[in-house]
Order: C-alpha cells, then sequence, then structure tokens
C-alpha cells in the first residue's frame, strides 16, 4: 500500500501531544421509563497516538455507547473526552474531521455498489473527486475487494461488508479509528484478514485505533493496551503482558462439588497461592437453565510453577470435602484476567 | 508521482485547513445525500411503481369510464374535459405517496443504522434531513410530470401560458414539502416500516375524496363539502386545475396559495423539530 501523510490537523488546544484519545469520568445515562441506567459510569482511559486499544467486556458494559460517545453521536451526560486533543463536545466538528469509525451492525446499503459507498463517503467529507478516486482503488486493494467493488453490496458476504466498513472508515485518512466489533459473527479466516489488515495500519501508517471486542484471543492478537471494562467503568488496564504477568505462574482449575467456601478460605492461606476465586461454569441461571445444573469450579493462581502445589491443593480439597471431578493447569491468559477482576466467564 | 501525490495532498491539507465552510458544508451534505437517494431511486423499480401505480389506474379505469359518463351532465366540469378536471387531483396524490415513500429512506437509514455514517461527518445534522427532503421533493415532481405527461395523452390538453404552468409547478410544490414535512416527522419517531406505510393507507383515500379532485365542492354534501374545506389538497386542486387546465376556479388563488403556505410551513417546522429531536439521541 502506498505510504500516503496524514493530512495535517487543524491546530489543536495545548495537551499532551502523544495522547490521541483522553478520557476522565465519562458518564451516561439512559432513561430506560422511570429508571436511569448509567450504560458508562466513570471511564478513565488513555490512548497514546499511533497505538491499539482494546476495550474488552461483555455485551451491555456500556463498550458502544462510549464509542458513540467518542465519534460525537451523543454527547455525555458529564466527564471529558477528548479525541485529538480536541473537545468532542465543544469542538465535535474538529473531532468529525479527523477519525474515521465502523460501527456494531452492518451498515451497508444493498441496493448501491461497494464503490458507491465509498464514494459517497468521500464526499460527505468534501474530499476532492481526484483524491476519492486514488484512494478507493488503494484501499479496494487493502481490503482485497477488487473484484466485487462495483456489485451492488447485497451480493456480498458478510466478511465482505465488514470489509467494506473498514475500507469507508479509512477514506477520510483518519488520525483516529473507532472499530466496534470489527470481526464479530465473522469465520476465523475473515476475522484473520481483518486482523491482518489493522496491524498494517498501525505499522505502515501509526494509526491509532480504539476498538471494542468481547473475543479474548481479539484483544490479545491486537492492542497494546488492553481496558477491562464491565458495569460501564474499566475496572483494569495495562498491556496484555502486565494484565497476565499480574495472575502469578500458573492457572489451576479445580472442577468438583462439595464445600467451595471451606476450600477457597483454606487455598488463601497457603503461601504458594496468589489468589482463588469461585465461579459458575454455567452462565447465570436462568439463561440457560434447561442445560446441566451449574457446576462450581475454584480458579486459583499460584506464585510459583504447579508442579509442586499441586499434591497439597488436592490434599486440602480432600480435607476440605470437595470431590474433584477434573483439574488443569495452564498459564494464565486474558480470560484468567478478566475472569478475577469481574468475577465472570465472557462467552467467546 | 510522488511530486503529484504531495501536490495533491496539499491541496487537501489546505482545503482541510480552510474547511468549506458552514455553508459549504451543508450544500455539499445536501448535495452528497440527494445524489445518494437519487441513485437508489433510479435503481428502484418498486418505488417508482409504487408511487406511479394507483393514479395511472385511477385515470385509466375510473377517468376514462366517469369521463364518459359525466359527459351528459354539462355542468358537472365546467370549462375542461373529466380527464383533465381528474387529472390535478391525481397529480397531487402522486406528490403526496412520493414523499411519503420518500419518507422511507429517512425512516430506513435511522432504523438500519446508516444514518450514523452521516452523523458523524462533519456535515451538518440539517443536512440530513434536507438531502432526504430534496430527493423526496425530486422524485415527486418528477412523477407529476408523468402525470401531466399521462393526461395529455388522454386528451386532457394544457394551458399554454407558461406563466401559468410555473405556477402550477409552483403549487405542486409547496404542497409536496408540506408532505415531505410531515413523512419527516413521521420517519423520525416511527419504530419500523409496517406503522410508517400505514400512513399512506391513512392519507390516501381520504385526501382524494374529502376534497374536490373527483368531484365539484357544490356537488359535494355538505358535511362532506366542509371537511373538503379542511384538506390542504382541496385548495391545491382548485389552483392547479385553473393553473394547469384553465378550469373555472371554485375558491381563488387569494385563498389557496396564503392557506398552502401556511399548510406547508407548519407541516416543516414539524418535521424540523421531530428530526432534531431524534438524531440528538440517535442510539
Amino acid at each position: 500500500m502506498t505510504q500516503i501523510a496524514q493530512p495535517v490537523p487543524p491546530t489543536a488546544q495545548p495537551f499532551r501531544r502523544n495522547l490521541a484519545i483522553e478520557v476522565a469520568g465519562l458518564v451516561r445515562t439512559f432513561q430506560n421509563g422511570q429508571q436511569a441506567v448509567r450504560a458508562v459510569d466513570g471511564v478513565d482511559l488513555q490512548v497514546e497516538s499511533g497505538s491499539i486499544y482494546a476495550l474488552l467486556g461483555p455485551n451491555g458494559a456500556g463498550k458502544t455507547t462510549t464509542i458513540n460517545i467518542l465519534t460525537t453521536l451523543i454527547p455525555p451526560t458529564s466527564g471529558l473526552a477528548r479525541v485529538g486533543g480536541f473537545d468532542v463536545v465543544k469542538e465535535a466538528a474538529q473531532v468529525r474531521r479527523i477519525i474515521g469509525a465502523t460501527f456494531q451492525e452492518t451498515v451497508v446499503d444493498k441496493n448501491l455498489s461497494g464503490r458507491d459507498t465509498l464514494d459517497t463517503h468521500g464526499r460527505l467529507y468534501h474530499l476532492p473527486k481526484s483524491l476519492i478516486k486514488s484512494r478507493i482503488a488503494e484501499l479496494t486493494k487493502l481490503v482485497e475487494l477488487e473484484e466485487a467493488i462495483d456489485r451492488a453490496t447485497k451480493t456480498y458476504s458478510g466478511g465482505m461488508k465488514r470489509r467494506l466498513e473498514l475500507a469507508r472508515g479509512l477514506m477520510t485518512q483518519p488520525q483516529v479509528l473507532f472499530l466496534d466489533e470489527p470481526t464479530q459473527g465473522l469465520d476465523p479466516h475473515n476475522r484473520d484478514r481483518i486482523w491482518t489488515y489493522i496491524r498494517q495500519l498501525k505499522a505502515e501508517q501509526g494509526l491509532t485505533i480504539l476498538l471494542t471486542t468481547h473475543y479474548m484471543e481479539e484483544a490479545e492478537q491486537l492492542a497494546d493496551r488492553v481496558g477491562i471494562i464491565d458495569y460501564g467503568k474499566i475496572v483494569k488496564s495495562g498491556t496484555p503482558e502486565e494484565l497476565i504477568g499480574a495472575l502469578g505462574e500458573d492457572v489451576v482449575t479445580i472442577f468438583g462439588s462439595g464445600d467451595t467456601g471451606r476450600l477457597l478460605a483454606s487455598l488463601r492461606q497457603q503461601p504458594f497461592v496468589d489468589w482463588a476465586s469461585e465461579y459458575s461454569t454455567g452462565e447465570t441461571p436462568g439463561e440457560d437453565s434447561l442445560a446441566k445444573p451449574v457446576s462450581p469450579s475454584i480458579q486459583v493462581g499460584l506464585k510459583e510453577q504447579a508442579g509442586k502445589s499441586l499434591r497439597p491443593i488436592v490434599e486440602l480439597a480432600e480435607q476440605a470435602g470437595f470431590k474433584i471431578a477434573d483439574l488443569s493447569i495452564k498459564r494464565p491468559s486474558l480470560n484468567d484476567v478478566f475472569l478475577k477482576y469481574t468475577g465472570r466467564r465472557l462467552r467467546d | 508521482m510522488a511530486v503529484t501525490v504531495e501536490k495533491r495532498l496539499e491541496t487537501v491539507n489546505n482545503r482541510a485547513a480552510a474547511g468549506p465552510g458552514k455553508w459549504g458544508e451543508l450544500a455539499g451534505g445536501v448535495y452528497t445525500l440527494w445524489r445518494k437517494h437519487m441513485k437508489k431511486f433510479s435503481r428502484s423499480v418498486m418505488e417508482i411503481g409504487g408511487t406511479l401505480f394507483s393514479p395511472i389506474l385511477w385515470m385509466l379505469l375510473f377517468g376514462l369510464s366517469m369521463g364518459g359518463m359525466v359527459r351528459g351532465i354539462a355542468d358537472f366540469t365546467p370549462s375542461v374535459n373529466y380527464i383533465a378536471y381528474i387529472t390535478p387531483g391525481l397529480m397531487l396524490l402522486t406528490c403526496l405517496t412520493a414523499a411519503i415513500l420518500g419518507g422511507t429512506t429517512l425512516l430506513m437509514e435511522r432504523t438500519s443504522g446508516i444514518i450514523k455514517e452521516y452523523l458523524i461527518a462533519p456535515i451538518p445534522r440539517l443536512a440530513v434531513l434536507l438531502g432526504t427532503m430534496s430527493s423526496s421533493l425530486t422524485k415527486a415532481l418528477l412523477q407529476a410530470i408523468v402525470i401531466i405527461v399521462l393526461g395529455l395523452l388522454l386528451g386532457s390538453g394544457l394551458n399554454l401560458n407558461p406563466l401559468a404552468f410555473i405556477g402550477g409547478m409552483g403549487i405542486l410544490l409547496i404542497y409536496t414539502l408540506g408532505f415531505v414535512g410531515i413523512a419527516a416527522a413521521a420517519a423520525s419517531k416511527a419504530r419500523g416500516m409496517e406503522s410508517y406505510h400505514a400512513l399512506i393507507g391513512v392519507l390516501n383515500l381520504p385526501v382524494l375524496f374529502l376534497s374536490n379532485a373527483l368531484y365539484p365542492l357544490e356537488k359535494m354534501p355538505p358535511v362532506l363539502a366542509a371537511l373538503a374545506y379542511l384538506n390542504p389538497t382541496t385548495y391545491a386542486v382548485d389552483a392547479t386545475r385553473h393553473l394547469f387546465y384553465g378550469a373555472k376556479i371554485e375558491i381563488g388563488l387569494w385563498l389557496d396559495i396564503p392557506v398552502l403556505l401556511v399548510f406547508m410551513g407548519l407541516c416543516l417546522w414539524l418535521g424540523f423539530r421531530t428530526f432534531q429531536k431524534s438524531v440528538a439521541n440517535p442510539a
């Protein structure tokens, strides 16, 4: 892909230059009947220029609302948000000129061709015709849609539509790109492709990207920093390595039945145990109440490699009257990080 | 190559720095959306057919048979033949239907989320509304012309005074803008296609029957005639019938034009207000 310089940003307010996104105390409430729901409940986050930040959280955690505020679609109830140094409320016009976005739901006009879609987008941003033409050529090549670009988008597969949307978000050479669930519902092949484009964009153009996802793997693969968001708050953030590293060495997961409370208490007293928590493998009761009975399980983060501590763990379980059905050891992953900070498991 | 790219970028950067200005952004936004909607319209057989189908049937089936019947009644349609008599009403019905169907563009873009692309673009939000309105208006007037031509083929004749023709088009424009406003309000509020489409059904026939579109006001029962005076279509029919076909005027342009202007003003205001509210909280 040819390297094209970014448009020079209009002079911004004085502010730390290396931060492309700065959010502090962001709150957004929605009126739901009589009740005010706090969809975003005091989010703080900072994204460095040229980096990829992933907001990781379950559906309804406040990811999309945060993106809607940052893309100037809706105003926050309170708090501060700046993109490229511009305030998303007071300087919305400037923010709009420097961002690109794709939305959670696929939104392309089915009766228009891919080329029409990109062309309309370029015109909405007042790009000169010659530039629109060259951008379309570059981007269709990037997202590998050369064959399909002149066909109506109703003939596209889900993955092709997603790629077209990515190209649309990039039409205007944004400084900051927002991707809301960019690979939701895609097959692994298309997911890999989108990941490749995202990495390429960061490497070649130094684009700043804020993406939301509920796929652990996506965050782990792409993000320089991950923010775990739950109930409208960022509960933990850091690089994937930091987050995982903080969990200690190995994680032991114990499935079985018995007095989990007693086992947890005795585990927590052991010197080799860093942390221990309980979770249910079944989702929240009610959601699939017809499924097999919820079996309790326990996760233990160890301070050392699991080899030496397995025996004491089994013995402790026996003493506590906990019957072990299965036991596994693994290196911790983002999944375990998520579990630790939210007490819930993300459905992948 | 490198030079041209850089040159081009320089222009882009200068443009970005200067920006097209507030009015430029508005005009550019409206034009872009108008263009997009017209492109979709030209590819949509359904929308064109759906608008023109019923007025054409009215003219062919109803107009021709009814025209034969009322020919014997000397004072039924003073000064013009029956096809010329009913063409203005059906033209206005076409405009109404086109305006409402044009509103589905906004509704569809709103419910599918396409509108988000516009709302975060550097164009005023008003441009989104004006883009839809201008494309609806264009579609309506184009189809009204089809009806005029069909009338000519069926022997309606036409008033050849160019000023009168322009005046007639002006009346069509004012009348259509009123329904464009109603359509925008409904499309900003409706939850889905079904409830919105009910609007066409509700408006269509009463607008046609509770007016002087097919018969003179003086032949209507007093209650219905009184209701017809509440229908803006009555005034638009009165004016266009006179302007396009030189028919004897029943009410008078001095009343037709102000009534239609007030109707247009109120409906557009309603459309703007409802739209503004809906985009203030699009999610």
